[in-house]
């Protein structure tokens, strides 16, 4: 039989599943909190950060992400305070210059609020989110490919760098890369990389009501909570 | 060595040890640490060992290798007891002398002796020092009374009587009391008590639990927990299995680095001896204790000595941190309930659990007691390990134990806690050696690694090496940490070459408080310090960078010229001789000029003119 706890997420109580985690709860209540790493059915490591919240404890508050943190009784989250918009937004900032060309990765700097991007545009074509590492190893059971490396040399490869005959080649690991959304205008040019904000129109409207789920089309590309 | 069955048969030993040790008449103590061994102490241990054969002395004069005393700059040290003759850097031809003079006939060697640097005259024991007159030797002091090699030598030295107190008669539960009255916190970093960390786990349901020992330090600079686990291995193993005992844990790990050959040497040892005296094992003396050790070796990264990066070394796994929204203390260890403490925290519990909580509170300050071992390192007059009482002001620790600065200039800043703590000016020097307040003012105290900085220190370039230091070794798994010290890096790195805006300086305000804020780990979370504390203390020399294009310290090659005054230049050639870039022209005898299109500002004529005829512009 399923347990429940009360927790109060932006001021409302909600009956949470025990030991299910905060992100997942928000999101079955339309409470969208903007997350890149995290895949419902699969394990959370924590690595985006987008999807950090406000977690107070006795008066005092401490972020922490929400796809790491499990719910507990009476427990006060905070999803949306200046601070933790303002934090995100940096964070958001920091991934769309490091990979300007990427849909998802775009339509996410303008979900945050991003308006401008004050560092040099970098081109990179992984952000890191492991979702790829993920699916291969839980879901498939293959392993075939990892981390490899650290800090900045750490990126996704096969082990030893050929590929092993235990990959199938199945494609799980590119339906789930945020890379794989192209822009809308197309990709673009090195040198000419720019924030795109094509879609701002429609999420814009996600910044004036705070919370809600615009059931944008970030989500269906790449397996929100919501579209699963 | 027989198995020990009881508490009495330990006694035993102890008396007998002691009994056998009666007929010597004097000690020589080599430092065999890691500084002095650079220095050649190896060599000279073996020297003083052929001369006191030679000279027939083996039965009446033990020689002891050592661990670390400490005054490192002044290596090697050979100390003679009993009358405490304190030599400084001894070389292996001087072993003759020592032992055919000082051992045989007691006659002190002048040349040898540590020269006052105020006054000038030669001090002849340590307590004489300056260096150590100040100093709160708890943990260091014990060093220089065992030889790590040796567990006879510590238990001759009352060794492994604290264990089998608490076994005797002390409770687990009060030995968790005991640690949380005396206020012990953590000294590897974060200072959490300790006392509560225990506490945690001992509640935590499950019967398999697990202790561990963190010596994998990595701070440029510093190397206190090397030295104590070099020096002292049974202390700190002493201090585990006393931790065991408390929170219920049967199996242990010393995660040490690899980088530091001797610990690891030191710790196999002192575990092997152990194992033969059934100190470790099942039934320990004959009680219900059942405890073993593992020595774990890290690759090396710096990220390891996170907790849970840690913890999944230890398991085989990729070194890298995972979130704690649960303690480690519950969840830690093959997610079982784990105590990881710092190499000086359990060096700390024997003398706690011996003495009393009340003793060991009695020192510091209201939020952090007992004593801290620092590294103090940079431009100062006395490096080494230093141990303090907490709450001594940073000045004592500055310019009474570390001599002042080394070539004159002034000094000007002191770095504390290693690459993640913060710089602090001189005009903070009055505040106190203690967790909470260092953290209040933007620095810490870390693993206590001390590098003092003086005026020919550019505080960007500080905060640059350190952020370069810190992307290199970020496991890179989150972005904060990952993209947002990469892009500070940037930014400083645009300063020191003349490229910055002031702009930039708000971004990079703003981006190291989302670093420390919302990276996954402590490594993430206090990277940013060296840019915050730079940039609030040393704000105007950022702006004298970008506003001016100068570097007041001299130090960034972009922002810098060298120039030869005309004035002071007498034609000697030395520097168009060792310029190698062929940038200094001129006729003899008469004043050269530097090339400013070819000076590459390696600095090497700067170094080579006797006259101080080069200026840095």
């Amino acid at each position: 039989m399923l347990q429940y706890v009360n927790v109060s997420i932006d001021g409302a109580i909600i009956r949470a599943i025990k030991g299910a985690t905060v992100l997942d709860t928000a999101i079955e209540y339309g409470i969208c909190i903007p997350h890149l790493c995290h895949v419902p059915y699969l394990s959370d490591i924590g690595s985006c950060r987008l999807c950090i919240v406000e977690h107070v404890v006795n008066g005092r508050s401490k972020i922490t992400t929400s796809c790491t943190l499990n719910v507990q009784e009476g427990m006060v989250i905070l999803t949306n305070t200046e601070k933790i918009r303002k934090l995100r937004r940096n964070i958001a900032e920091l991934l769309v210059a490091e990979a300007p060309n990427s849909r998802a990765i775009q339509d996410i700097a303008v979900r945050c609020g991003v308006k401008e991007v004050r560092y040099p545009f970098r081109n990179a074509d992984c952000v890191l989110c492991g979702r790829c590492v993920r699916v291969c190893a839980e879901v498939w059971k293959a392993k075939a490919k990892g981390f490899v490396g650290r800090g900045k040399e750490r990126h996704v490869d096969f082990p030893f760098g050929i590929r092993p005959d235990f990959c199938k080649q199945c494609g799980a690991c590119i339906q789930l890369c945020p890379m794989t959304i192209p822009p809308c205008d197309g990709p673009m040019k090195p040198g000419e990389e720019r924030l795109c904000g094509n879609c701002e129109s429609q999420l814009m409207i996600s910044e004036n009501m705070p919370g809600s789920c615009t059931w944008c089309r970030l989500g269906e590309g790449f397996a929100c909570g919501r579209y699963v | 060595m027989p198995r020990l069955n009881s508490f009495r048969e330990l006694e035993h030993l102890r008396q007998r040890l002691l009994e056998e040790r009666r007929g010597l008449t004097t000690t020589v103590l080599v430092c065999g640490g890691t500084g002095c061994r650079a220095s050649h102490s190896g060599d000279l241990i073996a020297a003083i060992e052929s001369e006191l054969s030679q000279q027939g002395l083996e039965g009446r004069v033990r020689l002891r290798a050592t661990g670390c005393h400490g005054f490192c700059e002044q290596g090697p040290i050979v100390i003679i007891e009993p009358s405490d003759i304190f030599y400084c850097h001894v070389a292996p031809d001087d072993a003759f002398e020592i032992v055919s003079q000082t051992v045989a006939r007691g006659e002190v060697i002048e040349r040898l002796l540590y020269t006052d640097p105020i006054s000038g005259e030669k001090v002849r024991t340590e307590s004489e020092i300056p260096f150590y007159r100040q100093q709160y030797r708890r943990i260091l002091s014990l060093n220089r009374l065992v030889d790590p090699r040796s567990i006879e030598d510590y238990i001759a030295a009352g060794g492994y009587s604290s264990l089998v107190k608490v076994l005797d008669k002390v409770e687990p539960d009060k030995i968790v009391m005991e640690i949380e009255a005396s206020g012990l916190r953590g000294r590897g970093g974060g200072g959490f008590p300790t006392g509560r960390k225990w506490r945690e786990c001992r509640e935590a349901p499950g019967d398999e639990k697990y202790v561990i020992c963190n010596a994998d330090e990595g701070d440029p600079g510093a190397y206190m927990d090397r030295c104590v686990l070099e020096g002292n291995p049974h202390l700190v193993l002493e201090g585990m299995m006393i931790g065991a005992w408390a929170v219920g844990a049967r199996e242990g790990y010393i995660y040490v680095r690899n980088e530091y050959p001797l610990a690891v040497e030191h710790s196999r040892i002192a575990v092997e001896q152990m194992r033969e005296l059934g100190l470790i094992g099942e039934n320990i003396l004959g009680t219900s204790f059942s405890f073993d050790v593992k020595v774990a070796r890290g690759g090396g990264a710096f990220v390891c000595g996170e907790s849970t990066a840690l913890m999944a070394s230890v398991e085989g796994k990729v070194g890298e941190p995972r979130p704690k929204d649960v303690h480690t203390a519950v969840d830690g260890l093959y997610h079982k309930p784990t105590v990881l403490n710092n190499v000086e925290t359990w060096a700390n519990v024997p003398a706690i659990i011996h003495n009393g909580s009340a003793w060991f509170a009695s020192n510091g300050t209201a939020g952090s007691r007992g004593s801290k071992i620092l590294a103090l390192t940079g431009n100062i007059k006395n490096t080494g390990l230093v141990e303090v009482a907490m709450g001594t002001p940073i000045k004592t620790v500055v310019f009474d134990i570390g001599g002042g600065a080394v070539n004159g200039r002034p000094i000007k800043a002191v770095q504390i806690g290693g690459p993640s703590g913060g710089c602090l000016p001189v005009d903070k020097f009055d505040l106190p050696i203690d967790f909470d307040i260092l953290s209040q003012a933007g620095s810490m105290v870390g693993s206590g690694g001390m590098v003092v900085m003086d005026e020919g220190s550019c505080m960007v370039d500080v905060a640059r090496y350190f952020l370069a230091f810190l992307q290199d070794e970020s496991c890179g798994k989150c972005v904060p940490c990952r993209l947002g010290i990469d892009r500070m890096l940037e930014i400083v790195t645009d300063i020191t070459e003349g490229r910055g805006t002031l702009k930039q300086l708000d971004l990079l305000e703003e981006l190291a408080e989302t670093v420390a804020e919302t990276a996954l780990c402590g490594l993430g979370k206090t990277a940013p310090n060296p840019v915050i504390s730079t940039l609030c203390y040393f704000r105007s020399e950022y702006e004298a960078h970008i506003v001016d294009m100068k570097c007041p310290a001299g130090v960034c090659k972009a922002l810098i010229t060298y120039w030869i005054d005309p004035e002071r230049c007498n034609g000697c050639g030395v520097c168009l001789q060792s310029c190698p870039h062929n940038a200094v022209t001129g006729k003899k005898k008469e004043p050269h000029m530097i090339d400013t299109q070819l000076c590459q500002k390696c600095g090497i004529c700067r170094s080579e003119c006797k006259f101080d005829a080069i200026r840095i512009v």
